[in-house]
């Protein structure tokens, strides 16, 4: 059977018997649409996704793009593929009618989404990055930007891009350098960036970039960065100073350039401004939410995708016998009959099937919109973002090792992925950037009002579960609220953010446990293979993840200094 | 011009199929339904002559239960113009079908009738004929592309059925053994088509939700005038046999042999 990357089985259950993505129906933006133009949707996105996208992943995984005279040239089935991604309407789907958008509900998009990124994250990449850059238009440019670029972007005319990073400026993006001096309606800019994805291709007729830059004479920090819009060619077409500098060497998402580029070696580099000056990071911020739940969802699907692989690699690879067959002319076995190959293939199980319905979770809270959805999306965002990163990492190197020896060359898929997948936890913030955001803000602001938010909605499912189960996971959400609690009470900056990692790990493991307490919850009395495979995943989070809370909770409350108290001279 | 495409809902080839303990079918619960591949090709053709021709309209026609508006939905979200349901639970032999088409043909005397060469669920391969015999009209059968689908005319979307100037034949190529023919057929005609004339389109965003205001007609074969009854009787269904392990052979010279001796192929 071919590798189905995400499975429809899945994405119907989380959709109608988890999220009763339906009922969205009901709000009046999304009053338009029904089950059947999701399902149309999705079908498309399905198609595109295993007939396209697909088959284009390991060429492209195989031939990285190149930098020859000035233009980075990338593989060439991208001209191929972008037309179709643009035409799906991928790009849009969420956004108002207003701008050319169909107001589909971003549950829906997302999933839609999940399956081009799980057939090829490369390919997705060119549309996601352009998605981002449109947005940022519409939210904060003006009339005219809106007019000449928003649309172009929308319907994949041109491509955009995230300009952000910088050598000095990475994690730290107040240490922005890249100077944009006034020069009548536009400004002139001046800088290097590193890592601009998709910042030159061979594939659309322009490439649009959205800078962060300092205005001359802005103030230093976070406050005195700007956004501008800097178009590869201005709108009558001349050259508007964007230089390509190099290729980064990547070990994953080989199909997508990312490259160092300076702006404004001949002088000449034009910027409009977006939106206010010196509001640039804040506008960034507001979009982050977006980007970061769509890294969280490219997570789950590169984890997916290994998932099926193996699942399906440990149903026809014969190795072995049973414990108890002694006769070594007996046939050996299929090697999903050894224990120890389930206990791997589970845990990818309930890693993906968890992964996915976080994001599901927070999708449906982005598209209910209230004050209440908000602030719970912001403060399961790390989470969304981090966990699919970090234990689909480990996800991916499981499927790797199902595949024993095999997994470890190129002739097999796992390697891909795995390289593909370590992306995920370094851009849009590193997991140690969530891990401070997610105790340093989102648990501790308005008194904890998230906390508390987050709290009431697992007493519902909680509620609906009953059971062992039930009282597991409501004993260490009460965990999580009162080590919250100690740590908030110590006083001490440091001291409280000393084991953001640990606080990470063990509320990530909380929120998964809820979502796979949802799911058994709509499994409930319900018969057959699907059901009984939702129960046993959750039953194994249950059973192996959920009782490390209480350890990690005592150490983020020991005050457990051993990294803490390192000397760098030490090492 | 007007042109008439139908489209049956089958089985998804990717749903695990298994055969009821007693033979009489496959168990449905739990599978998957979609378009017959063969018939989105049929859409996709439909929809490259009417916009070549323009006015034109495509309407889509399907024969099954009411979950088969689903797929009449899905041909309209690739552009089609209208659609009819014609509302039937349980089996229907071809023959039915065909003569069901009949009606719909005669009520809404379209210039073409576009179908697919055969449905992947039963593989029966004779509804087209069946409809051309009993209209009178001419038929091509496995309608191709002399270009292949990495062609140019093929990603510039170009129809691979050709109206001639007086729109009164459409000259059509068609699969043989060993390479393509080339046929005109006078209109009104019935064409079945093959796996390698287009590569379908994928419903936009945009398109499906277009589609929500085009409307589906629904009719019942009763009220058609049609007797159902079906003709054809289904004794058993088996599943195909399972595939026995391979063998290895020494060399060339082992496998030239066995293929010579035993498959009789060389
Ligand atoms: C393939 C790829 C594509 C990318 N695409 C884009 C793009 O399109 N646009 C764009 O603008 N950028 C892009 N980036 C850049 C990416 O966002 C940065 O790499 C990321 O923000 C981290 O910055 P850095 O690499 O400078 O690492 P650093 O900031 O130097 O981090 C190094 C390590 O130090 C830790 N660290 C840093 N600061 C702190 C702190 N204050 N406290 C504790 N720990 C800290 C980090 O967690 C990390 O482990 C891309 C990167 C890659 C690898």
């Amino acid at each position: 059977m071919p590798n189905q990357l995400l499975s429809d089985r899945d994405v119907e259950f989380l959709l109608y018997e988890v999220a009763h993505a339906d009922k969205l129906c009901e709000l009046p933006q999304f009053a338009d649409h029904s089950r059947e133009t999701f399902e149309l949707f999705l079908t498309s996105a399905r198609k595109l996704a295993r007939g396209v996208l697909w088959p284009a992943y390991k060429p492209m995984d195989e031939a990285p793009p190149r930098l020859e005279a000035g233009q980075v040239l990338v593989h060439p089935v991208m001209r191929e593929i972008w037309p179709r991604l643009a035409e799906l309407g991928i790009t849009c789907a969420t956004r108002p009618y207003a701008v050319g958008g169909q107001q589909l509900p971003h549950t829906v998009g997302m999933l839609a989404s999940g399956y081009l990124m799980a057939a090829n994250a490369a390919a997705f990449g060119y549309a996601g990055l352009t998605a981002g850059a449109a947005h940022l238009i519409e939210a904060f440019g003006d009339e005219r930007l809106k007019r000449d670029v928003m649309p172009r972007l929308y319907s994949g005319e041109w491509a955009g891009t995230m300009a952000l990073t910088e050598p000095q400026a990475g994690s730290s993006l107040a240490d922005v350098r890249t100077r944009a001096r006034p020069a009548g309606d536009h400004y002139l800019l001046d800088g290097n960036k590193v890592f601009i994805s998709g910042g030159d291709q061979d594939v659309t007729a322009n490439v649009v970039h959205l800078v962060l830059a300092r205005i001359e004479g802005a103030p230093a920090g976070i406050k005195g960065v700007s956004l501008f819009c800097v178009p590869k060619r201005r709108l009558e077409g001349s050259d508007n100073d964007c230089t390509a500098a190099g290729v980064f060497h990547k070990m994953g998402w080989k199909g997508l350039p990312s490259i160092a580029l300076n702006f404004g070696e001949r002088g000449d580099c034009r910027g409009w401004l977006v939106g206010q000056p010196h509001q640039g990071i804040s506008y960034m911020f507001q979009m982050m939410n977006e980007a970061r739940l769509m890294v969280g969802m490219n997570a789950v699907a590169t984890a997916s995708a290994a998932y099926h692989e193996a699942v399906e690699y440990a149903r026809t690879r014969l190795q072995g016998r049973a414990l108890s067959q002694r006769d070594p002319s007996s046939p050996q076995v299929p090697i999903i009959e050894h224990a120890d190959v389930r206990r791997m293939l589970l845990r990818q199980k309930a890693i993906v099937e968890g992964g996915l319905c976080l994001l599901v979770t927070t999708a449906r809270y982005a598209d209910l919109g209230d004050t209440r959805s908000l602030l719970l999306l912001d403060l399961l965002t790390p989470i969304a973002k981090s966990f699919p990163a970090e234990f689909g990492f480990e996800s991916n190197t499981l499927s790797l090792q199902v595949h024993g020896g095999y997994g470890y060359t190129s002739e097999y898929l796992p390697e891909a992925w795995l390289r593909d997948q370590k992306l995920n936890s370094l851009h849009e913030g590193t997991t140690g950037i969530h891990g401070m955001d997610l105790l340093g803000r989102k648990v501790v602001q308005q008194n904890g009002a998230a906390l508390l938010g987050l709290s009431e909605e697992i007493a519902i499912d909680v509620a609906k579960a009953g059971g062992s189960e039930g009282a597991a996971l409501q004993q260490a959400v009460e965990r999580v609220g009162t080590l919250t609690m100690a740590l908030a009470a110590s006083g001490d900056r440091d001291k409280f953010m000393l084991h953001s990692a640990d606080y990470l790990t063990l509320f990530s493991i909380v929120v998964i446990a809820w979502q796979w307490l949802r799911m058994t919850n709509a499994a409930a009395g319900k018969q057959g293979d699907f059901h009984d495979g939702k129960r046993q995943a959750a039953r194994y989070w249950f059973a192996t993840e959920l009782p490390r809370v209480e350890h990690l909770a005592a150490l983020c409350e020991s005050g457990e200094a051993s990294y803490a108290e390192m000397r760098p001279d030490w090492f | 011009m007007k042109i008439l495409v139908t489209v049956k809902r089958v089985e998804d080839w990717e749903s695990k199929i298994k055969v009821r303990p007693d033979q009489s079918w496959i168990i449905t619960e739990g599978v998957n339904y979609r378009a017959n591949p063969f018939d989105e090709i049929g859409v996709e053709e439909a929809l490259r002559l009417r916009d070549a021709n323009a006015p034109s309209e495509v309407v889509v026609v399907s024969i099954g239960p009411a979950a088969a508006g689903a797929e009449i939905r899905s041909g309209l979200a690739m552009g089609a113009d209208r659609g009819i349901l014609v509302k039937h639970d349980g089996f229907l032999d071809s023959d039915a079908v065909a003569r069901i088409l009949v009606k719909i043909v005669e009520k809404e005397k379209p210039d073409l009738v576009v179908m697919g060469k055969q449905a992947v669920d039963v593989d029966d391969n004779v509804c087209g004929q069946l409809l051309a015999e009993y209209l009178g009209y001419g038929q091509v059968t496995f309608a191709s592309k002399k270009e292949s689908l990495e062609s140019p005319e093929e990603k510039g979307k170009k129809a691979g059925l050709k109206l001639s100037a007086d729109k009164k034949s459409l000259q059509c190529a068609r699969e043989v053994d060993g390479g393509l023919e080339v046929l005109e057929v006078s209109l009104p005609a019935i064409v079945t088509v093959d796996l390698r004339l287009n590569v379908p389109r994928y419903a936009s965003l945009p398109n499906i939700m277009k589609a929500k205001k085009k409307t589906i007609e629904e009719l019942l074969p009763a009220a058609l005038g049609v007797d159902i009854a079906p003709k054809v009787k289904v004794v058993k269904v088996e599943p195909p046999p399972l595939r026995t392990a391979g063998i290895k052979v020494p060399d060339v010279a082992a496998l030239v042999k066995k293929l010579h001796e035993e498959a009789k192929v060389v």
